[in-house]
């Protein structure tokens, strides 16, 4: 694999990632999403286009000199189980084409991908089709529900392609519908569903089959603010209780520091800076990052928990004030203000996650000002 | 419409290619220009006889051959033949079957059967109609119609369909399908009779098969294309969860491409009964027959009571396919008028169930029994009633008082101020190498260098064939009924893009027009026009017009709210925004009006043949009647596909320079 000068290694996950939710140290755990070196270059000139790239060259200067597109460049970055990884950059950046590579909805041109140790690059079509079936969904932007087949058979769908029963599928689909709050409407033709609702359609087709990676292509640009809000929510509620691994595509960068445990900022196909909300937020790698970091209303759409530091050995004390790890940085903000004492970021149960230190949320604050 | 080639660096960069002149393309255009010079200063007028391709001598000679052949040669024994019995004996066989069941099976089954799909008032409708038809004693006619009908529809779509999928999977393949079926398209129903006449002679089955043939393309190119229109989303969806690519086209791909796939079937449907009457002239027997053999007479009552039948059973054949294209779609809309197609309640639903069983039953008994002709003492013919109309037009409509005003002197003006000059002015006033000069140069302009010299190859192959002057007549009558119809229907569609009433107003007339085959809107024109070039450019114009009402309409419909609003917002007047945003937006639409029309205009020009029309059609009449003027037909078919292809094309060319550059 030849090393581009723009490459950025993924940061080492074992240095400051929490994975948000479980508390737990991110390097603890098996990648089960592999990509490195990820190539997509549209043309028919696909070496030329690399080598151009390697020697620094930007989208329109190979476009100009090979006519080709060079769509994603040179990718890498690792997935942890049960780690949301947010991909994020405008229209253009190249980051549906990456999620179509990963998935193999599209073949890359060069590089490595692996899901659930299974190395897609040379996976038959046969395999490929047992891994889609067994290990991952995906959620489409526009939905991609079927529209001749009823609300319940487009849950089933995945189970049906598997030649599971007809009323083993109808059960199993009609139980994932009451987990997104669609109970009621199985019989429905997907037409007949407001946006939102289509969406947590998509959502349940995508849970049926229990697949250990979910793959999100922009699910929510497509719905009104306050709906797609709605679904952050409860997306971020359906994955502390189902801890899936997810890789999430977005243009919204509110969206990324709501939902992520890692964002990736991708421009011009190519990774610019990834990390946790905190680093991305108080080390914006450049002025581009940087420009998303000041527009971002933080305080109101960042979780406290993606602030938070690992307990370790700190003795949490009782009387310290406590918030939940669903809750926005607004919320802590009071305690934070008025004594020098971390906040306790407790999950449902009440358990400790983690403590949030004012130096952080000051520094973070401090840098959406400049 | 001045601004045909947009201007601005938008439209270079978007299509440099068709802009950059060619030195062969100056070359042409200087060639074609000094043609017309030439054919000018020359003068030398029409095509020279003494240039003939003489294809009607070894045609004539072909056909004798095959005649005498029939019972002998290996082709006819071996395979015609056989193919022939077996085609028949699948119409024969269906033919007894409809027969078997007792009369009333029929109205009562259309009647719940369009209750089903379209409501009560057309339940009621349709069972009166089935009756009518048994009563004016067209009970056999209509059985031999539909049986014919029957064959020809299953086979073009168990040839259709699998030929629309392999046009969808395989992209050379549809690259070949579709310039044919365009082709196929453009030629008039009328010219498929010959080739099959040719090697058939005359019966039911070269009738069948020119059938579906004819058939053939709307159910070809619509599984085509709604396999294709399948959004991009939802086969991603279904490959992400693993699927195969058979269960994603069976469980995915024809279930989405459904609608498309049945209105394709309508078409055909539609196609297969317009074509199985022209087929008439070919003896396919049926109600076409009865239609043909009294205009042959002139006997208008008979004729309508014939054609009056052929549009009931076309009207409930339309209704119910299209029916059962929406019937699946029902409750399956969007939220919001997700009732509105589901007029139907629960009781009727259970009311039509019941009809339904109980007639069965009967129908069960009557079969075995066999008590199942129509009624005698039901029957009752209208025919005279007709005739009487039709004397009482020609007596008092023809010239009102003498007054000069009424269908004769109109016809007489048409023929006079314009069919006769504009013919004149075609076939001998400019001089044929000025009319392919300028047709090369139409071809250039329109769409580029292949357009223009196929438009001169065309045109001096007409001449070569020795159809030039008969040409000058049909393209003279087609373009006077064109001019007629779009003068008419363009400020038709205008007021229907307006104004919403108008359009629900006009909405079921020109349905009901679009539904009539077009050999039998001849009946009633003949009635009020005699016969002649008249009653040919009258039909014309009705059998024209819906489309042309219909695409003005679209086109204007389709112009942006934003713009409308914009217009308006700067004070424009309706008559400014009409012509200055609208019709202009709209062109390209309109020009589709234009082709649409033109298409129509000439396949209705050429039956009109029959009705003394002449030109080209009278030719093609001709060799479907007596078997000695086969090979002059067969010329003449050519010459109207080749006519029709110059129109077709040239119009299309224009229509495609009119859209504006893609979006980059």
């Amino acid at each position: 694999m030849p090393q581009s000068a723009q490459r950025i290694d993924t940061p080492n996950p074992s240095k400051q990632t929490v994975t948000r939710h479980t508390g737990a140290m991110g390097a603890a755990m098996e990648p089960i999403v592999t990509v490195s070196g990820l190539w997509k270059i549209f043309g028919k000139k696909p070496d030329a286009a690399r080598e151009l790239a390697a020697e620094g060259a930007d989208r329109e200067q190979i476009q100009a000199e090979t006519g080709c597109l060079v769509a994603v460049r040179d990718v890498t970055f690792d997935v942890h189980a049960g780690e949301t990884f947010v991909v994020m950059g405008l229209s253009g950046s190249g980051k549906s084409t990456l999620v179509r590579c990963v998935s193999r909805l599209i073949e890359p041109t060069f590089g490595h991908m692996e899901v659930c140790g299974t190395i897609l690059a040379d996976a038959s079509d046969t395999a490929l089709r047992e891994l889609r079936r067994s290990k991952m969904a995906m959620v489409f932007q526009h939905f991609g529900l079927f529209p001749h087949r009823r609300v319940v058979d487009n849950v089933a769908y995945g189970l049906e392609v598997q030649g599971v029963a007809r009323d083993e599928r109808h059960e199993r689909a009609r139980e994932v519908l009451t987990t997104v709050g669609l109970d009621g409407w199985a019989d429905h033709y997907p037409q007949q569903l407001s946006g939102g609702m289509q969406q947590r359609v998509g959502l349940a087709r995508a849970l049926a089959v229990e697949p250990e990676v979910l793959f999100f292509d922009e699910p929510f640009s497509a719905l009104d603010p306050l709906i797609r809000r709605d679904m952050q929510d409860e997306l971020v509620a359906l994955q502390i209780e189902l801890q899936r691994t997810i890789v999430f595509i977005t243009h919204d960068f509110a969206e990324a520091l709501r939902l992520a445990d890692r964002i990736a900022i991708m421009r011009d196909g190519a990774f610019t800076q990834v990390g946790t909300p905190l680093e991305i937020l108080t080390q914006p790698a450049d002025d581009y990052v940087r420009a998303f970091t000041q527009d971002a209303p933080i305080a109101k759409v960042l979780p406290a928990c993606s602030l938070m530091r690992p307990v370790g050995d700190v003795a949490v004390e009782e009387s310290w004030p406590r918030t939940t790890e669903t809750a926005t940085l607004e919320s802590a903000l009071p305690f934070l203000l008025s004594k020098h004492r971390p906040v306790v970021v407790c999950n449902a149960e009440g358990d400790p996650l983690g403590l949030l230190h004012q130096d952080d949320v000051a520094a973070v604050l401090e840098q959406n000002l400049r | 419409m001045s601004q045909t080639v947009a201007a601005g660096p938008g439209a270079s960069a978007s299509a440099p290619a068709s802009r950059r002149r060619s030195p062969f393309a100056v070359t042409l255009a200087t060639a074609a220009f000094a043609l017309v010079i030439v054919g000018f200063v020359a003068s030398v007028g029409a095509f020279p006889e003494s240039w003939n391709l003489g294809l009607a001598d070894p045609i004539d000679r072909t056909r004798r051959w095959l005649i005498n052949n029939q019972t002998s040669h290996w082709l006819y024994t071996v395979l015609l033949n056989p193919l022939t019995d077996l085609a028949d004996a699948g119409i024969r066989q269906l033919e007894a079957i409809l027969r078997w069941f007792p009369w009333y099976v029929y109205p009562v089954f259309c009647g719940l059967g369009l209750w089903r799909v379209r409501g009560r008032v057309a339940g009621a409708l349709g069972l009166c109609g089935v009756v009518l038809i048994g009563m004016t004693d067209l009970w056999q006619q209509g059985f031999a119609t539909l049986a014919l009908m029957g064959v020809a529809v299953f086979l073009s779509l168990v040839a259709g369909i699998p030929l629309g999928i392999a046009a969808w999977r395989n992209d050379r393949f549809a690259g070949v399908l579709r310039p044919t079926l365009d082709a196929m398209q453009t030629m008039p129903g009328f010219v498929y009779l010959i080739p099959f006449v040719l090697l058939f002679g005359i019966g039911r089955v070269p009738a069948l098969i020119a059938t579906v043939i004819f058939a053939l393309p709307p159910v070809v190119r619509l599984t085509d294309v709604g396999l294709r229109n399948v959004p991009g989303p939802m086969v991603e969806a279904s490959e992400m969860f693993g699927a195969t690519d058979r269960q994603t086209l069976r469980l995915v791909r024809i279930p989405a491409a459904r609608p498309a796939i049945l209105a394709g079937t309508n078409q055909t449907t539609m196609l297969a009964m317009s074509m199985v009457v022209i087929a008439a002239f070919i003896g396919s027997g049926g109600l076409g027959q009865d239609v043909l053999r009294a205009m042959r007479d002139i006997d208008v009552g008979e004729a309508s009571e014939a054609g009056i039948a052929i549009v009931i059973m076309a009207i409930i054949l339309d209704r119910f396919t299209r029916g059962i294209a929406t019937l699946g779609e029902r409750g399956r809309g969007p939220r919001t008028n997700a009732h509105a197609g589901g007029s139907l309640r629960a009781a009727d639903t259970a009311a039509i169930r019941w009809i339904a069983a109980a007639t069965a039953l009967v129908a069960l008994v009557g079969g075995i029994v066999g008590h199942n002709a129509f009624p005698e003492w039901l029957q009752w013919h209208y025919a005279p009633y007709i005739n009487d109309i039709t004397a009482w037009a020609r007596d008092n409509l023809y010239d009102i008082g003498s007054s000069g005003i009424g269908t004769g002197p109109l016809s007489d003006f048409i023929t006079v101020y314009m069919v006769t000059p504009l013919r004149e002015l075609l076939s001998s006033g400019i001089p044929w190498p000025a009319m392919i000069g300028l047709g090369v140069l139409g071809g250039l302009l329109a769409r580029g260098v292949t357009l223009g010299l196929g438009i001169g190859i065309a045109l001096f192959l007409i001449g070569w064939l020795g159809m030039w002057e008969l040409s000058m007549d049909t393209l003279a009558q087609t373009l006077v009924a064109v001019a007629v119809t779009l003068a008419i229907a363009v400020p038709l569609g205008i007021q229907a893009s307006h104004s919403d009433r108008f359009q629900r107003l006009i909405d079921p007339v020109l349905d009901f027009l679009q539904t009539i085959p077009s050999f039998v809107l001849l009946v009633p024109v003949i009635t009020l026009f005699h016969v002649g070039r008249i009653p040919g450019i009258i039909a014309s114009l009705v059998y024209a017009l819906p489309a042309a009402v219909h695409y003005t309409d679209l086109g204007l419909r389709r112009v942006p709210a934003e713009v409308h609003e914009a217009a308006t917002s700067f004070g424009a007047t309706r008559w400014q925004r009409l012509r200055r945003v609208e019709l202009p937006l709209a062109a390209p639409e309109l020009m589709v009006a234009v082709n649409q029309v033109i298409m129509l205009v000439l396949a209705m020009v050429v039956i009109a043949g029959l009705v003394g029309g002449g030109g080209l059609g009278l030719e093609t009449v001709n060799a479907l009647r007596r078997s000695d003027a086969v090979g002059r037909g067969f010329e003449a078919g050519i010459a109207i596909v080749l006519l029709a292809g110059i129109l077709d094309r040239l119009t299309r060319g224009v229509a495609d320079r009119l859209r504006p550059p893609a979006a980059a």
